[in-house]
Parts: C-alpha cells; structure tokens; sequence
C-alpha cells in the first residue's frame, strides 16, 4: 500500500514538472518566435524589451573591454548581455558550429580579419547596412577594407591590433639608439647583436605556433618588398624577397630565443631580452617603464623603399546572419563603435581604429604610445584574404618553423612550401 | 508428448523473448552512443566534408583520398612515430616509477595514510593547471628550473623549444603527472597480496628481489597489464599537454597525431580529412594495445 502510494507521488510529481517544463518551454519558444518577427521588432524599434542577447568574443582584454562597456548598454535598451569568452581557435570554431543552425545561438560575435573570407563565402555573417549600420569616416581607412564585401559590410573594427616592435629602453639605449631612431632591419639587427655581445638576448620570436611564426615573420617580409600571395592570391614563397627576408630573420632570430607570448613580453620589460613583434594588447608602456613599443617602419635598409609592414590582427565585430535578435545586435554594435564609447575603453586597455581616439590631446598626454598605434594603424596590412587562409597559415608555419630551426635550408623549406600552398590553392 | 514438447518450445521462446527485451534498452543506447557515430565517422573519413563549406556545397565521396594525403604527408608519419616514441617511453616510465612508489608505500610501516596522499597529488591536478605550472618552471626568464643549473653553472635550456629537449619535457610532464595513477592501482593490487606466501618465500631462503620476482610480480600481473593497457590507450591519445606548451613543434618533433589531426584537420574545420586520421589512430591504438587485452583476457 505504501509503495503503491509512494508510486502515485511520484507520478504525480513528474507530470507536474513536465508540465511545468513544457509550459515554460512553449513560452519560450513563442517569445523566440515574437522576438523574431518582423511585426515584433517594428514594435520594439529593435529596443530590448528584457530581451536576452548572446555574444561571443575572444578572451581576454579584448572581452574585457567589451565588457565593461555593456552595463550602459543593457540599461539604456532594456535587455541583458550573456558573454561567451573563448579562445582564437574555439571562437572560429564556435561560430562555424553555430552558422550550420537555423537559428543561430550568437547574437554579435568577434572576428578576426583573417576568417572574413571564410565567413563571407559561406554566409555566416548578415549585412551590417541592411540592419541600419554603417562604418564612419573617422575610422581608420585601410582598417575598413575586409570588412565589405560586393558592397555588404559584414564587420565593424573594434580593437585596433597591429604588429608593432616590442623593445627593452635600456638595451636600446646600450646600442647607441633612441627607440624613435630605429629607422631600419638593419638598425633591429645592430641593437640585437649589441645586446648579445652584452650578455643579453637580442630578437625574440614566438615559435610555439604555425600562426605566430608565420605573422611574427610577416613585418620582415613586408619590409623585403614582399608577400605571401600576389594579386589573383596565388603563393608567393620562394621569391627572392622572401629568401632575402627569411636570411635576414635568421640572423636576427640568432641574437635571441623562442619564447611564448608571456615570455617575450617578461624579456622586454626585465631587459633579459631586447626586442620582439608584439601587439598593442599586451603591454602598456609609461614614462617609467622600461619596455615601449614603436611601430616598425617597413624600410630594409637605409635608402631603400619604406613598405607598409604592420600586420593587422584586428579584431573585428559582426552579427551572425542567424541571429534571433539582429536588430538588437545591429544596435550593440552601432553602440559600441560609438566614437564616444570607443575613446571611454582606452583608459582600461581599448585600442579603437579612430583618428578621434588615437589622436586625442587628453589621450596622447596619458598614453603617447597611442600616436605610434595610429601611425601603425594607417599603415597597416591585413593577411591576406582567402578561404583557405587558416591551412595556408599551418603549411607555411610547419616549414618556416623547420627552416628556423635547422631542420631545412632556406632554399629547401620555401621551395617545399611552395609545392605545398601551390597544392593547396590549387 | 507432442503437447510436452511444444510447451516447452513456447516456454524456451518466451525465455528468449524476455531475454531480448531485457537486453534491448542497452543495446539500443549502446548503438545509440556507439555505433552511430563510429559509422557516421567512418561515412565521412571517405568524403571532403567540411563543417563550413559543406552546409553550401554538400559533401562530395572522394573514396581513399583523405587516407592517400594523410599517409604522403611526412609531417603526418613523424607525428605517428613521435605518437609510438611518446606511448613506449611514457608508458615503461609511468609503470616502473608508479610501481616503485607502490612498493615503497606498501613497505611503510607508518604514514602510508599520508604518503598515499601526497603521492596522489599530481594526478589529481587539471592537465591546464600541471601544463601551466611546468611551463612557469621550464620559462627561460624567470623559471625555477634554469635558476638553479645557473646557480650550479649548469647548462640551462629554452626547454619547449629545443630540438634537444622539447619531447623529453613532455614524458617527462606526462610521468611526473600520471605514475600516480599507475601508483594507486598497483597499491590495491599489493594490498591482495596474501602475507603468507612472502613468509613462505622468507623461511625457503628469497632474497628481496627473488620475492619480488617469484612472489610480487606473479600476485600482481593481471593489475600490470590493466596499468599497461590503460596508459598505452591514454598515452597514445595525448593532446592536450602538447597543444598547451609546444604546439607540435619544434620543428614538429613534438607533434603527435592528435596534434596533427587538430592543426590539419579540425581546427581548420576539414572533418573529413581529421576523421579519416581519426580512424588511422584508432586502428594503430588498438594494435598496440591488443596484446595486452589478449593477456588481459587469458
């Protein structure tokens, strides 16, 4: 009797929570529904109305900064902001993930330039214009141009990453050299070799990845006069400019070490290390400190062409072309490319592609080292953009990373990564 | 009689019939869980499936083409010889330290509670948080490990990447981690062991290692091969050490096939050609562990 009765509970329990679930669950799935008609968002005019955005961002400074800005933004839209903070390669593989979906779980996610071939080919992303949204004419030119595409503005570029020259102020000085007179390779590899003969190590380079190595060596190449595709994005390693390049990055990597990211930035600042390509991310010089970073200026040696060679590692925002809330999603972004908001996230690590953030006098009088940004900004090049960017990037890497190490000669490794992005590119 | 016999029929048929439908639930999970996805794999190790690519264009049978690309690409074969090197060498360490540990422990008198403990500790850390450690005292700048051979005037190394060193910190990492794993099973095992017989070997005259040999390893064998077996399967599938201090490389002389896989096939979202490696690991995996699951068995 009593387990009979203690059965009927049960029962009773489990359909009153299944119940309540479906309940709740039909709820939601109609408010998805409202949320996503066109006569719902007319009604809303694309304000929150307790609605819940998801965004996906890379973690770190990055997220941080998109952060801190969303408090402002929820309440003035009356919605919530549910942060996803992932990793570069879990980013990309999330949004790919997410894109096979009818309805899509992102609402805005961040971008890398590089992916925008990828994306754009398979739809991934909506028209930024089509939801009301457009780029302003105080960003930065040459950071706008992968984010159209045949007219359609698929992306906003949110933090300005660029290659710049990560170096050490006293081993600088020990050369002989002021950091604003490092005028060529030439003028890098003499401080480096300085800085060997001292005792110290010279260049450190980021070996531990196919994609570091790769667009660590990237501003050298640039500097040679050459590239990894031409025009029509076919391979171009084994060209003169390039073995030029990479001889010259191999006695330069001599001077110095290998190192991760926390590494060649703990080198820089303690002096055990002289110089690195680095990202405005990663470390906030001062008048007291005693790492700086200046932006590399694309001559080889003195007299000779000045190239543009910062590599741009921008890190775009976009709205998924699934969104369940794209009118919303339009606004984040619209609001957090506000120029307004943009010059506020510099104070806790932003770094805008704006003429009116980079070249503000308050800004400039607590952060100098934003006006070497924005000549790097300028003067910046995006890698290249293609579908196939992420194997090209892995194939080049595998050789350069056995030339760098011994494993092939010059001739033989670029030569072998012809063949193979050759293969690739078809 | 004939009545009996079809009774009897009818009873053996509901038997089975009940048996069946015992059994179904299981193995409707088990095919569920299992064999999908295993045919869903092998389905798509013949294909140019990719997750981005293919939800426009669909997904083309290309027959052996992944197979092909994957055994004609050097970096491919190096990384299945760093994945045996790393299994074999891994493996003997792990055994051998974990069952001198379990020895040592076995043999206290007092503090074996303790000791047990701390000697678990390793094992009991993230992989994350014991590759973040190692890689803070390998750093060349400012890592305990490079301190104290300079404050001994001893060579010092940028240890994940050298050449000479990188693979070694990986064993090295992957032993100080896992022989406690190896440690606990082999101490159960120990603690089975009837004291009796070591009395016995004792009167007849055993030495330590004569009891080691003829008494310990004999008790213990079918927990030997367990360990053997289960840290090949592990070692061989490693990834996640490697993916956080070296990338593969240097010069991919740490690059295993999960590396490869994930740097060639699933990270840039090519499914097909990481499952057709997929299943190449599997098959490798299962040959190198099939003597033992033979002695396991027997």
């Amino acid at each position: 009797m009593k387990k009979r009765l203690v059965a009927v509970l049960m029962a009773a329990a489990m359909a009153a929570t299944m119940t309540a679930c479906g309940g709740s669950g039909s709820s939601d799935s109609a408010a998805d529904t409202s949320a996503s008609s066109g006569e719902a968002e007319e009604s809303t005019e694309a304000s929150g109305d307790g609605e819940e955005l998801s965004i996906v961002l890379r973690g770190g400074t990055y997220a941080d900064v998109i952060k801190a800005c969303l408090p402002a933004f929820e309440e003035e839209h009356n919605c919530t902001v549910e942060v996803m903070e992932l990793s570069e390669d879990d980013l990309k593989q999330n949004i790919a993930l997410d894109a096979l979906n009818a309805e899509g779980s992102y609402d805005m996610c961040m971008v890398d330039g590089s992916w925008m071939a990828e994306f754009t080919e398979n739809e991934v992303l909506a028209d930024l214009k089509e939801l009301g949204y457009d780029l302003d004419d105080d960003i930065i030119e040459a950071t706008k141009t992968i984010c159209y595409s045949d007219d359609k503005l698929y992306l906003a570029p949110y933090y300005g990453n660029v290659t710049v020259l990560l170096l050490n102020k006293a081993n600088v000085e020990e050369a002989g050299y002021a950091t604003n007179e490092i005028n060529t390779l030439d003028d890098i590899l003499t401080i480096c070799k300085t800085a060997q003969e001292n005792g110290k190590k010279g260049f450190i380079y980021r070996g531990d990845t196919a994609n570091n190595l790769v667009v660590d060596f990237m501003p050298i190449l640039l500097s040679y006069g050459g590239w990894v595709v031409d025009d029509n994005n076919q391979p171009t390693v084994n060209t003169p400019e390039f073995q030029a390049a990479m001889e010259y990055y191999l006695e330069l990597i001599a001077t110095g070490d290998a190192e991760v990211k926390d590494d060649l930035i703990a080198s820089c600042d303690t002096g055990a290390g002289t110089m690195g390509v680095g990202w405005p991310g990663w470390y906030t010089p001062t008048e007291d400190s005693a790492a700086d970073y200046v932006a590399i200026t694309g001559v080889a040696s003195e007299g000779d062409e000045a190239y543009n060679a910062n590599v741009y590692g921008i890190w775009t925002i976009g709205v998924p072309a699934n969104s369940q809330h794209k009118e919303l999603a339009a606004e984040l972004v619209a609001y957090l490319m506000d120029a307004d908001v943009q010059l506020d996230t510099v104070s806790i690590g932003g770094v805008p592609c704006r003429y009116s953030s980079l070249q503000n006098e308050d800004v400039l009088a607590e952060y100098p080292q934003y006006e070497v940004v924005c000549q790097a900004l300028e003067g910046g090049v995006y890698r290249p953009v293609m579908a196939e960017w992420g194997e090209f990037c892995t194939i080049l890497g595998a050789e350069l990373d056995n030339i760098v190490n011994g494993v092939s000669s010059v001739e033989d490794g670029l030569q072998a990564a012809q063949e193979k992005l050759e293969d690739l590119v078809g | 009689m004939k009545n009996t016999s079809d009774k009897l029929l009818t009873a053996k048929a509901q038997k089975k019939r009940f048996a069946y439908s015992m059994v179904s639930p299981t193995i409707i999970v088990l095919l569920i869980m299992t064999a999908y996805p295993l045919i869903f794999t092998i389905f798509y190790s013949f294909t140019d499936y990719n997750l981005l690519k293919s939800a426009k264009r669909g997904v083309e049978f290309i027959g052996l083409e992944n197979y092909i690309d994957l055994f004609k690409d050097a970096y491919f074969r190096q990384a299945i010889w760093n994945t045996v090197k790393f299994t074999i060498l891994a493996m003997v360490f792990e055994m051998l330290i974990g069952f001198i540990m379990a020895l040592f422990v076995n043999s206290l008198k007092i503090g074996q509670k303790i000791m047990r403990t701390l000697l678990l500790l390793p094992y009991l850390l993230p992989t994350v948080t014991v590759a973040l450690i190692w890689r803070m005292m390998l750093s060349p700048n400012y890592g305990i490990v490079n301190q104290v051979l300079t404050a001994l005037h001893l060579p010092v190394f940028n240890w994940f990447s050298d050449v000479r060193t990188a693979f070694g910190m990986l064993v090295l990492i992957d032993v100080w981690q896992t022989a406690p794993f190896v440690f606990l099973l082999l101490y159960a095992a120990l603690q089975g062991v009837d004291g009796a017989q070591y009395e016995a070997a004792k009167i007849d005259g055993a030495n330590a290692f004569q009891r080691l040999r003829y008494v310990t390893i004999p008790n213990i064998k079918g927990s030997l091969a367990l360990c053997a077996l289960l840290r090949t399967i592990d070692s061989f599938r490693l990834f996640d050490k490697v993916n956080l201090l070296t990338g593969g490389g240097p010069a991919n002389t740490t690059a295993t096939i999960t590396q490869y896989l994930y740097n060639y096939g699933i990270k840039n979202l090519n499914f097909g050609f990481g499952t057709a490696g997929a299943l190449v690991m599997t098959i490798l995996v299962l040959i190198l562990s099939s003597f033992y699951i033979k002695r396991a068995m027997g």
